[in-house]
């Protein structure tokens, strides 16, 4: 009876002892190695015609590319919108690159993203040039107006390689539906621009990178870090950026970026009005002509903010 | 006597005899030195705002979005947070009751009013060199010229019995004892000026030194160990190097330093972390003279044994990789898509907006924590007069551990950079302290 009694007094203690040494190994081992790490990505919705999800998007990483395919092609398109002026030196008439307006590689909702440019959207009509349009004419748009330079081939590797990363950014996209994430943010365009008041503006939030006349800047190796935002060197009269309100859009939801701790790239909000005062101070800068002017909006009526 | 009885008397005796010298410390290791100031004379009111600037009074007593010198910033320790305290002349919540001698007694041994001994977060160690002079200016400013707020000091989260404060006059007793400044002969008069500077006021090393296991900083000078302003880490932010060795300030020269702690950012570095509030609230406003002395004192700090006094960067492959879209090296990709738009390819920024990566002395620096902190939750350059815009770099807490570790070890050992290696625990470890971070005490206005 005693006997037993010890023992189960000596198991009771050991198995103390053991949990109790579990329990602070455990502890220990939680200090050392941490389980912590990224919160797993939040997606978007894709929403057919109907306004109904019927998936979701989640937003790819460059290095998800290495498994494709077509690897090289979407990746030499990848570096082609980012780099367009060094690397299609015939194409391009300026300071800017594709990715100068289409932020973060073209997949920031509000920064003019890529993610829409697949599931049946091309070709499709378009009021500027009154017919319908395929996604190469719309790139070739950029590049003559945004880029102040000449169109590509239609079949041009370069152009078939933009293609392709914009294929594969919108790949997950079926047929008739779109990522609900507009590409470019909503601005009040009901209100009165202040271009005096956009000049004071510009010098305060703008300047210090696009410079005081609007020339922007490149880094020490000569590649383009800040597009000019007028002048010769900048998008001319033809290009979206050069409309009022379409400018005041982004400045509003992309510009200034670096300046919160927000990814990817540190924007802010801006007020409406400061931003489209903003875009009216520098819109209206002197900037290069388009020759194909004449042409657009054939068939519409004008947008309110159109140039000519 | 039975022994275990004889051990517990001796136990007891020695707790109080440990006891009553730590309450006896104000009497005989710190006795009050009574000095007449006149609180109103205005050139000493200016004094003492310099010296309350060149002391950084305001990174601690002013926290994010308090008033000024209210206190409430939280500081994380091992054991909880400790809340800096009021410290405007309001008489019932600040320091409005000290007399000169309270005064000088809590800034230069750390002892406040009632005879308990303070916190060494406050840094009277490195203080006590300050001259009669200087402690009487920033009283008669204190007293003087800062605005009185009413606001309660918030209790650490220390638990009992580790909050009982009388212990501290032991580590007074061993780590904190009066000294004055003691100029190097070998050094010329600017270089005191500046070693007087880092050494006091400026108390550089509460950061940048070192700290034994007690938390004492491993010297308050540069002594023969040669661990003053060797680097340490706090609250996660690794506060670098600053002696003229390859990982410290080697490759700075004495006018860009300058430069940094005038207005926080060279063409190829600029301050986050604990040291933008420095730059913010202390060193922006020191005299060119001031500034000079310490870069120069800095500068002739020597190397440790077995460390070069030069750093020598090797060759760039990385710019010609990342320019021709050669992604081979681990991170790089993502480094293009995530960090490339303000780095740039050749890793070297756009000056005075975006800060270099290549041959930028934190981005090598021995120990990568400011760099993995900076990663997660970005940080923001101190805003001066000198640029018309501040810049903040956005976190990348979203981004998988894994993916953080490759792009911190391509840009440690990139465009002739070298460093050790980041790994995927250094990133999942320092989330941790970033998820610890204690969060300030900031009364809100009340309506009167």
């Amino acid at each position: 009876m005693r006997r037993s009694k010890k023992r189960s007094r000596a198991l009771v203690a050991s198995a103390v002892v053991a949990v109790l040494l579990a329990g602070a190994g455990t502890l220990l081992y939680q200090h050392l190695y941490p389980d912590l790490d990224a919160e797993v990505a939040r997606t978007l919705d894709i929403l057919d015609g109907h306004g109904q999800v019927v998936g979701q998007y989640h937003v790819p990483s460059a290095e998800e590319i290495a498994s494709l395919g077509n690897a090289d092609a979407v990746m030499f398109g990848r570096r082609l919108l980012n780099e367009t002026a060094r690397l299609l030196p015939d194409n391009v008439g300026n300071d800017l690159n594709c990715n100068s307006c289409h932020m973060a590689e073209g997949k920031r909702p509000f920064g003019n993203h890529y993610f829409n440019t697949g599931g049946g959207s091309y070709p499709r009509y378009m009021p500027r040039p009154g017919r319908e349009i395929g996604l190469a004419e719309r790139i070739n748009g950029c590049l003559q107006r945004s880029m102040n330079g000449k169109p590509l081939a239609k079949d041009a590797p370069e152009m078939r390689a933009m293609l392709e990363y914009m294929a594969w950014l919108s790949r997950p996209v079926p047929e008739g539906a779109r990522v609900a994430a507009p590409s470019e943010g909503p601005i009040d365009s009901t209100l009165t621009p202040d271009p005096i008041r956009g000049q004071a503006l510009y010098a305060a939030q703008c300047a210090a990178c696009h410079g005081d006349n609007g020339e922007g800047q490149r880094d020490a190796s000569g590649d383009i870090a800040f597009p000019p935002l007028w002048g010769e060197r900048s998008f001319n009269i033809g290009a979206g950026m050069a409309r009022l309100y379409k400018a005041a859009g982004f400045v509003k939801h992309n510009m200034p970026p670096a300046v919160t701790r927000e990814p990817p790239l540190g924007q802010q909000v801006m007020p409406d009005q400061d931003a489209v005062d903003i875009a009216s101070y520098f819109i209206h800068q002197p900037r290069p002509d388009f020759a194909g002017k004449a042409k657009d909006w054939p068939r519409d009526p004008k947008p309110k903010d159109a140039r000519y | 006597m039975r022994t275990p009885l004889k051990l517990a008397i001796a136990l007891a005796a020695t707790l109080a005899a440990a006891y009553g010298i730590a309450r006896s410390t104000p009497y005989w290791f710190a006795p009050r030195q009574q000095a007449e100031v006149d609180i109103h004379d205005p050139t000493l009111i200016e004094q003492g705002r310099y010296l309350s600037r060149a002391a950084d009074c305001a990174a601690c007593h002013t926290a994010p979005g308090g008033k000024p010198f209210a206190g409430g910033l939280g500081m994380q320790t091992p054991m909880g947070t400790l809340y800096s305290t009021n410290i405007t002349p309001d008489p019932d919540t600040g320091i409005g009751a000290y007399d000169y001698a309270d005064f000088e007694r809590a800034v230069r041994r750390g002892i406040r009013h009632d005879g308990q001994p303070l916190y060494p977060a406050m840094p009277y160690a490195s203080y006590v060199i300050a001259s009669d002079a200087e402690i009487k200016a920033l009283y008669a400013y204190f007293m003087g010229a800062v605005q009185p707020v009413r606001q309660d000091n918030a209790d650490s989260t220390i638990p009992w019995p580790a909050n009982m404060r009388w212990p501290l006059a032991w580590w007074q007793l061993l780590f904190a004892r009066p000294r004055s400044f003691i100029p190097d002969p070998t050094l010329d008069a600017g270089q005191q000026r500046g070693a007087e500077l880092v050494e006091g006021l400026a108390h550089c090393g509460a950061c940048h030194t070192p700290r034994g296991l007690a938390f004492q900083e491993k010297a308050m000078a540069d002594d023969g160990s040669r661990q003053f302003l060797s680097g340490s880490v706090l609250e996660g932010w690794y506060a670098k190097n600053l002696r003229n060795e390859s990982t410290g300030l080697a490759s700075w020269s004495e006018a860009e330093i300058v430069e940094f702690l005038r207005t926080g950012r060279t063409d190829r570095s600029a301050a986050f972390g604990g040291m933008a509030d420095v730059v913010e609230h202390s060193t922006q406003y020191l005299s060119d003279a001031d500034l000079l002395a310490m870069a120069r004192y800095l500068k002739q700090l020597p190397a440790r044994e077995g460390r070069s006094a030069q750093w020598t960067p090797g060759t760039d492959t990385t710019t010609a990789a990342l320019r021709g879209g050669d992604y081979r090296v681990a991170g790089s990709l993502a480094y293009a898509e995530h960090c490339q738009a303000c780095h740039r390819a050749d890793g070297r920024g756009m000056p005075r907006i975006y800060p270099a990566l290549a041959g930028n002395s934190i981005v090598f620096a021995d120990d990568p924590s400011s760099l993995v902190q900076v990663t997660l939750i970005g940080g923001r350059t101190p805003h001066t007069p000198h640029d018309r815009m501040a810049f903040t770099m956005p976190g990348f807490e979203q981004l998988p551990n894994a993916q953080l570790a490759d792009i911190l070890t391509f840009i440690r050992n990139s465009w002739g950079n070298q460093a050790s290696t980041v790994s995927e625990l250094d990133v999942a470890r320092m989330r941790r302290v970033v998820r610890d971070k204690p969060v300030h005490v900031v009364p809100q206005e009340t309506a009167q």
